[in-house]
């Protein structure tokens, strides 16, 4: 019903055989790309398949070589972002495009104060009554002067969202196009239903573009879904036809593993406890709490944001100091608050944002790699070069990294496998626990079976894991064991044995 | 930062070969392409430049500005700056000649001593008592410019009976000036170093990425120490050179030489981001700016004309070899 009149209607965005490349990669290969009045459009592919290009082009962040734009029936050329806004058409980024120290109001109406102004000056009292108006529209019930930095991401997404419907409506357009870029990877489970909800809302004024990887919530809510890959728009379906596997199998070209996380490899683990937390205790984040990984040992530790399982994973690496209890590794207790005794002991990290706290993005694949190990790399008392490549290769190769040379820069390779890189630097220096803090975060679908394949072989050397994942599912799927967390306490121990998963279902009743 | 660059890595890749193209390989070669355009407008300029006894002089002013520049290339590798330096060899200046005139040549190493624990300071004062290094050093270079001048004010000579000990610098062997030969030892301490061994390498990554660091149990306080260390040597001992040339130490000495070592290092292509660059880039980016001052003077350049023509150098060596697509916003 839906679908045969958004058919009918004018689109409101046009593009034809629009490309783009770049010195030696074309980026875009004539795409046509068109989005209706109230229409929410699905736009999913693998990393560099081209979304973030088109979308740059959306917004006028990025001019095309060649194709048509038409916008709102007339053709558009947007030099830059603020011609975007002055089309009604406006983006949410992944991190977050707003000013942390100044306060929600300053940042909706950021640049473009000017109708505020009485006598010369701004009226804050108009400005302050506009913002509490907007925020309402959204549904979030936070006071206007709060500085950005003191409120979650579910609240700052709002907030850019509210303010292109505020500067679309400034400019006199109806009908803005908003375009989110992976908008629930930051969101608590709970948020993320709020968040669909209040689209549902918007989109009764709006079109919306939603890119994720979570194919479950792009067929949910998006009206029609367009798939890219390799720069080109390969296929489009109905959300109502929608079939997941058929997507993933449009994205990547071949059959995704019906066995998604690899289940049928899952090993026992071994008898030999290799972590031992005992009563650890940090005032205001979580109360004592004990449990054991043994060799080779997937544990995932599961629970809302705030449930404490992040300072947990912080406390055991020494990033954050516990207040009592013990961290003993191998026999060993943990210097409480030094990441360098838990590197020392044996202790690896995989940092939910790798590029910020798991790489060297300027420095090489090969020196990312060999970062914990140049110590052994000598030879007559220097770091041997020959030594060093060496080592990088083995390990690039080992865990599958897609890298022209060892010499590249790691700031040249995609999510998946500057990933894997941060996987290999821990597995050369031979740790004993490795601690995921979602591994598969932003990675595309064919690394995220490559990073699935790693844990399991780590699983069979008998690393032990504490994992934390981006889905239920994948916690299920991946673990032997899981620890459920709610406010601060351990409330359940589940055994996920590989024929005898719980269902996520069951799973979420304990955690909210 | 800039925002969309997450990880939809299509633009990424492409921004890269972007960057391929013109930065990741050819950067030393920009800094050396400069050069030898450089050195071929002064010999076109004047004949004589490329005479072995100016070659001598560019070598020699050369030889002291990339054993500072070297020094300060680490505390820039690091993400820091050290305007200390030119306190510190104003000081070393006149420290050495005044223990040359009374220990002889312990006042070799002990100038060398100061340097070192001068820099420990430094560094201690940027990783525990945690203020910013374009601070501290500031005020640590004061307090050195300072005490050079107390124990000096006005320069101070060599007495006569001790030249023997400054030809350890001002002699020559088989025509070649052990000058040279010094600052040749000097570079490649510190290609070894920052090469070769595990802190030294260390410094890369503390400057590419300091939480990383962290988290990866690099020991980021003694890191940071070590590139202050290293900074001091490289200072006490380009003040121990200036002084044998001079047969005197001059409490006023450092001070062009701030700058001097800056410019040196950026020129060479290290950003002042820190994590990029090396000891190469350094000695050509030394080279350059050495190669300027002394070809301006040859090829007869107005010497009201020459600083402007120094700096619009500087501007574009930075230009071509600086990698600005890696920095988000340029402070």
């Amino acid at each position: 019903m839906m679908s045969t009149t958004i058919a009918e209607s004018r689109p409101i965005l046009d593009l034809r055989k629009v490309s783009k490349s770049y010195p030696g990669v074309v980026a875009l290969d004539n795409v046509d790309f068109t989005v209706h009045p109230n229409e929410m459009v699905g736009l999913v592919g693998e990393n560099g398949a081209g979304k973030s290009t088109l979308m740059k082009i959306l917004i006028g962040l990025v001019q095309p070589d060649s194709g048509t734009f038409m916008l709102r029936g007339q053709a558009a050329a947007l030099k830059d972002p603020s011609d975007g806004a002055r089309f009604g058409i406006g983006m949410v980024f992944q991190d977050g495009s707003l000013v942390p120290n100044l306060s929600i109001m300053e940042n909706l109406f950021l640049c473009h104060e000017i109708g505020f102004r009485k006598f010369g000056f701004l009226s804050r009292r108009d400005m302050r009554t506009t913002a509490e108006g907007l925020l309402e529209h959204v549904k979030v019930h936070v006071s206007v002067e709060t500085p950005i930095a003191a409120v979650t991401p579910a609240v700052r997404q709002m907030v850019e969202i509210a303010r292109l419907l505020w500067l679309s409506r400034l400019y006199g357009q109806t009908n803005p196009i908003l375009i989110l870029d992976e908008p629930t990877t930051v969101l608590t489970e709970g948020e993320r239903d709020t968040l669909f909800a209040i689209l549902r809302d918007i989109k009764k004024e709006a079109s919306i573009i939603l890119i994720s990887h979570r194919l479950q919530e792009i067929v949910e809510n998006s009206d029609r879904i367009v798939i890219m890959k390799d720069g080109k728009n390969v296929s489009e379906i109905g959300a109502a036809s929608a079939v997941i596997t058929e997507i993933e199998q449009a994205m990547v070209g071949h059959a995704f593993s019906a066995d998604r996380y690899r289940e049928d490899e899952q090993g026992v683990p071994g008898d030999e406890v290799i972590l031992k937390v005992d009563n650890l205790y940090k005032k205001g984040a979580f109360e004592p709490i004990s449990f054991t990984i043994r060799k080779g040992e997937i544990v995932s530790l599961v629970g809302l944001v705030g449930s404490g399982k992040e300072e947990i994973c912080r406390c055991l690496n020494g990033l954050e100091r516990a207040d009592r209890g013990a961290v003993i590794l191998g026999g060993k207790k943990l210097v409480a608050g030094s990441p360098r005794d838990a590197v020392a002991s044996g202790e690896g990290h995989i940092p939910i944002d790798r590029r910020s706290e798991g790489l060297a993005l300027g420095m090489t694949v090969a020196e990312n790699v060999n970062l914990l190990v140049l110590g052994r790399l000598k030879n007559v008392g220097l770091v041997s070069p020959a030594r060093e490549r060496k080592n990088a290769e083995r390990w690039i190769d080992e865990c599958r990294i897609k890298t022209p040379s060892s010499s590249t820069l790691c700031a040249n390779l995609s999510g998946g496998n500057q990933q894997k890189t941060v996987i290999a630097k821990w597995l050369s220096s031979q740790v004993k626990l490795l601690v995921l803090d979602h591994p598969t975060r932003g990675v595309d679908v064919g690394a995220k079976d490559d990073i699935y394949k790693l844990i399991r072989n780590l699983a069979r050397e008998g690393i032990g894991m504490l994992i934390m994942c981006d889905t239920l599912e994948e916690d299920i799927g991946l673990s032997n064991r899981m620890q459920v967390m709610k406010d601060g306490r351990l409330v359940k121990e589940v055994e996920c044995p590989p024929k005898g998963k719980p269902s996520p279902r069951d799973i979420i009743g304990l955690i909210v | 930062m800039e925002a969309p660059r997450q990880e939809n890595g299509a633009d990424e890749q492409k921004n890269v070969l972007v960057r391929a193209g013109r930065v990741r390989i050819p950067t030393i070669f920009y800094a050396v392409g400069t050069l030898l355009v450089l050195v071929l407008l002064f010999a076109l300029g004047n004949r004589n430049f490329l005479s072995f006894y100016n070659l001598n002089t560019i070598a020699y002013y050369a030889a002291i500005l990339l054993v500072v520049g070297l020094g300060q290339m680490c505390t820039i590798l690091i993400g820091a700056i050290d305007l200390s330096i030119g306190g510190l060899m104003s000081f070393v200046s006149v420290l050495f000649i005044v223990a040359v005139k009374a220990i002889g040549y312990w006042a070799f190493p002990l100038c060398i001593l100061t340097g070192v624990l001068f820099g420990y300071v430094n560094g201690n004062i940027l990783t525990r008592i945690r203020i910013p290094s374009f601070i501290a050093t500031l005020g640590t270079g004061g307090i050195m410019t300072s005490f050079a001048l107390l124990v000096s004010p006005l320069p101070v000579v060599a007495p006569a009976d001790r030249y023997g000990i400054l030809s350890i610098v001002n002699g020559s062997f088989l025509g070649i000036g052990n000058l040279l030969v010094l600052t040749a030892l000097v570079f490649l301490f510190f290609y070894v170093v920052l090469r070769f061994t595990v802190l030294g390498k260390s410094i890369f990554y503390v400057g590419s990425n300091i939480t990383m660091s962290w988290m990866s149990g690099i020991d980021i306080v003694k890191t940071r120490n070590f590139a202050y260390i290293l900074s001091g040597v490289g200072a006490s001992i380009a003040a121990i050179f200036l002084s044998c040339g001079q047969f005197g130490g001059d409490p006023t000495l450092g001070k062009v030489y701030i700058l001097g070592s800056i410019a040196a290092v950026v020129v060479g292509g290290t950003a002042l981001t820190g994590g990029t660059g090396g000891p190469v880039n350094t000695v050509i980016g030394g080279f350059v700016l050495s190669v300027m001052e002394n070809g301006m003077n040859v090829v007869g350049v107005n010497a009201y004309f020459q600083q402007s023509i120094l700096g619009a150098v500087i501007i574009i060596s930075v230009f071509l070899t600086f990698d600005r697509s890696k920095v988000s916003m340029i402070k």
